[in-house]
């Protein structure tokens, strides 16, 4: 089992990308991890206009945050992370700085 | 990385009080660790009530029951005594600014490895093995 929250602002990720979004999500997870890896899930948290914010000021970004099975190398998860980015960039125009991207295990407690 | 998705009751902040507790965290969390001032992110989320919310860092939720909530992820690697400091600094501001009294105000910091956040396009260094070059590319606050 995968799952991915993206929090995203108002009005930098329409609700028209999301399906977009979610299938490359999947998609690299598939590619990268394999199949096997279980299904994916994403939802969504958009932050509202005037509530969020990247060192103080008015944010654009996107946070792409998301559980994968345990164990995976380091090399791995760097092309999953790379892959997840490429994609979100692709499909919604964003800079490089307008999102980031994790990958944690699943049994990690934080 | 650092992400900070502060709870809080409907219609309890203006946008002011918002964007100064955002610069408030920023200068904290600058003014101890040596990220970027570009890379702190803070979320206000308007929820009701006591409850949880998923762990951005870790596996499970966090709980709270108070009516303002500070749900915060670092990089992992620090010590305990710097993570207390953090979160200590980011209570008192947050009280300050909103208005609030101390005891209605909780958080929770959790970690994960940076090498496992990518972010303006790169992995993440551990905390204290930023290069200069790393901090020279680390995009402006926008």
């Amino acid at each position: 089992m995968i799952d991915f929250e993206c929090t995203v602002q108002e009005g930098c990720v329409g609700e028209r990308l999301r399906p977009r979004l979610a299938q490359a999500i999947e998609a690299a997870c598939s590619e990268v991890l394999g199949a096997e890896s279980g299904p994916v899930s994403v939802s969504w948290v958009e932050a509202r206009k005037g509530f969020g914010f990247r060192g103080g000021e008015p944010s654009t970004t996107s946070l792409v945050r998301g559980r994968i099975p345990d164990g995976c190398s380091r090399e791995t998860r760097g092309r999953l992370l790379h892959a997840l980015e490429r994609s979100w960039r692709r499909i919604t125009g964003a800079a490089a700085d307008e999102v980031i991207v994790s990958a944690r295990d699943r049994g990690w407690t934080g | 990385m650092p992400f900070y998705r502060c709870l809080i009751p409907p219609d309890s902040l203006s946008y002011e009080q918002r964007r100064e507790i955002a610069v408030a965290f920023t200068d904290v969390h600058c003014g101890i660790s040596a990220a970027p001032r570009s890379f702190v992110q803070v979320v206000f989320l308007e929820v009701s009530g006591s409850g949880e919310i998923a762990d951005s860092h870790g596996s499970g939720a966090m709980r709270y029951d108070t009516p303002y909530f500070i749900a915060g992820g670092n990089r992992a690697g620090r010590h305990p005594q710097v993570k207390r400091r953090i979160l200590d600094g980011l209570l008192e501001k947050f009280s300050e600014i909103a208005g609030v009294p101390a005891s209605a105000v909780s958080g929770r910091i959790s970690e994960a490895p940076a090498s496992w956040t990518m972010e303006a396009g790169r992995i993440l260094p551990e905390p204290g093995e930023e290069s200069a070059e790393w901090h020279a590319r680390a995009a402006p606050a926008a």
